[in-house]
């Protein structure tokens, strides 16, 4: 993956025409709905989307987003000439397609549970279930930034997580901020917060910075439920505030959902468009052998801080959405639990892969839900998967970590290399 | 010896008298004697788990994160002997047989864990830390499973131990005297093992250069597997002694996993003398930390978070901790 490889690919999400395509992919069911409902504005085209009965702005959405999709790769060929299209449809084909069945996942929720995708109901539910899974997958995939990336192994990311969903509230709650302005106080504390652990990163290594990772979390987590607080975080039972309508998960769920699955595509290009830059290629060195990268004059500390830093940020936008959608926060944000979830899932999708991470989320928090109340019998047992979820997932992480150590993508990845390989030699 | 540690030793001492001086001070003297003695009782269940920690570490190259879970399994096996023996039996031989079987079976089951699960990862640390990690939620989840997430009833120690004693004018339970005994028989029965016994010998040499000992044809797959049983060993029997006071739940080893962990980073992550200090130190500076809290702050907050602290700072000053050699 090097060279004009590399290149192309860099090229390929970044050309305007790509990007035009994301942006006609991620409007098309608002403007689609738009113009089959009332009004024809962004805003009134939301509504129509949520408040339309029947499942007309289903298939519209679908027609016209193909429609659009079109265009803007037509579009997109022009301003970028030949290869630019294509190459970022070779390379983000099956990414596209997985994009574009979310954005239709309500409307296929409301179709398959036969239920309004906006009233209170089967569909509604999914819905909060896809986003719990899209906040997931956005903190796996920045845990995946530090410990599959840049090899930093830590045990407090719970405390960026927590941090999100705590300060936005706090703020919201007690300083009386509107929400943009308590999102932005609270990445930019986040930002703090992981420039003072990159600063130790400097002087402790390996097991040692994840003792440390496990220390701070674990001061947070009790500092938030001790009963001195009680006033101000409502101590172990935590504390609710109130969030602005348009982004209340009660009524305007639909809502949530896309800016969830936006803010998830957002991780995505962040993380995609700093591992192919040449800052990416250094944190690659880093994490294959820092010494070497040092001999070879690089400031390894720099690059491990930009890594920590914005892993910590991104991990606190998760984190800020969970707030959101839970109206709330309370402890066991900053539990030890919201650590080892995102390296499980990293684990398991695949480390070190930019899907990975996302798959990872998607399996274990959809299988979950799958699963609930499924009751298996083992001979004389009847196991309830639900109640024993916590100790699947413990075999699931033993399993994976003995057997395949490189997850589903990095297990997939190897093995057409593998073909790859041996085609080149029969050749 | 001595001269190697005469200054770990000599700092130590000065943070016990500071302690102890400042516990005099604040509180009157019967209470002092008290905090001093749960300080000592809480430092001795910290050895407990620290003690398989820090010498694995140290031979192994292995954080086991599972540790608090071989004191949990501990307690709970214990208790299963104790319950499945026949009602006659005395209580003295039915709580000697729970101590013995959940010695006996945290050791196997730490030689289990070693030869099947963490042997395939020599060459890749960091997954063993992982895989540990998993381990400790499959053995709490397992044993929710069986006993349910409620915890059991503690059983009933021999009578001598069921009592309070007099100490300086406060009140003592004779069972946290008891788990202080058992605490420095062990810590010095495995001083004994490390400085004085052909595997000692060899596993102190294992901890220095691991390859030389290989080289000089010592079966150090064995040895490892020994030592990892050995440490899970410590951790099971510190359960089931700590188990009649605090009581079996699925969740008590995590908490002692953390202060555990804190005391093996305070006292050098692979020396086992700095872990005996460290965790005596740990424990009783938490309890003074605690009744300061308790005092002032009417909450018990300061302690964990002042351990963790302290931990952090020693972390940056010095990273190889109290005892740890100044190299690696």
């Amino acid at each position: 993956m090097s060279g004009p490889m590399a290149d192309s690919r860099r090229r390929g999400l970044w050309s305007p025409g790509a990007l035009l395509a994301g942006l006609a992919l991620l409007a098309a069911p608002f403007l689609v709905a738009g113009f089959l409902g009332e009004g024809a504005t962004f805003r009134m085209a939301a509504a129509a989307m949520i408040c339309a009965e029947g499942y007309t702005p289903f298939v519209g959405a679908a027609l016209g987003t193909w429609l659009l999709l079109g265009m803007a790769v037509l579009g997109a060929r022009r301003v970028a000439g030949a290869n630019g299209p294509l190459t970022a449809l070779r390379n983000h084909g099956a990414r596209l397609w997985i994009l574009y069945l979310l954005l239709i996942t309500p409307f296929l929720l409301a179709w398959a549970t036969d239920s309004s995708a906006c009233i209170r109901g089967k569909a509604f539910f999914w819905q909060s279930v896809f986003i719990e899974t899209f906040i997931l997958a956005i903190l796996a995939a920045s845990y995946n930034l530090m410990f599959g990336f840049s090899g930093v192994l830590s045990f407090g990311h719970a405390a960026f997580f927590g941090l999100g969903a705590y300060g936005v509230g706090l703020l919201m709650k007690h300083a009386g901020m509107d929400l943009v302005p308590a999102m932005v106080i609270t990445i930019v504390a986040s930002a703090v917060l992981g420039l003072m652990v990159s600063g130790i990163a400097l002087r402790v290594h390996g097991l040692y910075f994840a003792i440390f990772t496990l220390a701070m979390a674990e001061i947070l987590h009790l500092l938030a439920a001790n009963r001195i607080f009680v006033d101000l975080t409502g101590a172990e039972d935590g504390f609710t505030f109130a969030v602005p309508d348009w982004i209340n998960a009660a009524s305007n769920r639909m809502t949530f959902y896309y800016l969830s699955l936006g803010l998830l595509i957002l991780t995505f290009a962040v993380i995609y468009r700093l591992i192919y830059s040449p800052s990416g290629r250094v944190l690659a060195a880093v994490r294959d052998n820092e010494q070497r990268a040092q001999m070879l004059g690089f400031n390894t500390f720099t690059y491990k801080t930009l890594a920590i830093v914005l892993a910590g940020a991104l991990g606190t936008m998760a984190g800020i959405l969970r707030g959101l959608l839970n109206k709330g926060a309370s402890p066991n944000v900053l539990g030890v639990g919201f650590t080892v979830d995102p390296l499980l899932m990293t684990i398991i999708g695949g480390t070190g892969t930019f899907d990975g991470p996302i798959v990872g989320a998607f399996l274990l928090r959809l299988a979950e839900q799958l699963l609930r109340d499924t009751v298996v019998s083992l001979g004389p047992w009847q196991v309830n998967i639900g109640e024993r979820w916590a100790l699947l997932l413990g075999v699931l992480f033993i399993a994976s970590v003995l057997i395949f150590p490189k997850g589903i993508i990095g297990s997939l990845r190897f093995r057409s290399k593998l073909s790859a390989s041996r085609e080149d030699e029969t050749m | 010896m001595l001269p190697r540690y005469r200054r770990s030793l000599l700092i130590s001492l000065a943070f016990l008298g500071g302690l102890a001086a400042l516990d005099l001070i604040l509180f009157p003297a019967g209470q002092v004697g008290v905090i001093l003695l749960s300080g000592l009782y809480q430092g001795m269940l910290f050895f407990l788990v620290a003690a398989g920690l820090s010498i694995v570490f140290g031979l192994l190259d292995v954080l086991n994160m599972a540790q608090g879970s071989f004191f949990m399994l501990g307690a709970y096996l214990g208790f299963a002997v104790y319950g499945a023996l026949p009602e006659g039996t005395p209580v003295t031989w039915r709580f000697l047989a729970a101590l013995v079987a959940a010695t006996v079976g945290g050791g196997l089951l730490g030689a289990l864990v070693e030869r099947s699960l963490i042997r395939p990862l020599y060459a890749r640390p960091i997954f063993q830390i992982v895989l540990t990690l998993g381990l400790a939620t499959v053995a709490n989840e397992i044993v929710r499973a069986i006993y349910g997430p409620a915890g059991l009833i503690p059983i009933t120690p021999p009578a001598a131990l069921d009592t309070t004693i007099s100490v300086l004018g406060g009140r003592f339970e004779t069972y946290r005297l008891f788990i202080i005994g058992m605490g420095a028989t062990l810590m010095a029965l495995t001083l004994l093992l490390l400085h004085r016994t052909r595997l000692g010998i060899i596993i102190r040499a294992g901890v220095e250069d691991r390859e030389m000992v290989e080289a000089l044809g010592v079966p150090i797959g064995r040895v490892f597997t020994l030592t990892f049983a050995l440490g899970c060993a410590i951790a099971a029997l510190g359960g089931i002694t700590a188990a009649p006071y605090i009581g079996a739940y699925p969740a008590m080893g995590d908490a002692f996993l953390l202060n555990a962990i804190i005391v093996v980073v305070l006292g050098g992550m692979s020396s086992f003398e700095g872990t005996a200090v460290a965790s005596i130190l740990v424990g009783l500076a938490r309890a003074s930390a605690e009744q300061v809290s308790l005092e002032y702050l009417g909450s018990p907050l300061l302690a964990t978070v002042s351990i963790l602290l302290i931990m952090i700072l020693v972390l940056l000053v010095r990273p190889s901790g109290l005892f740890g050699s100044e190299t690696s």
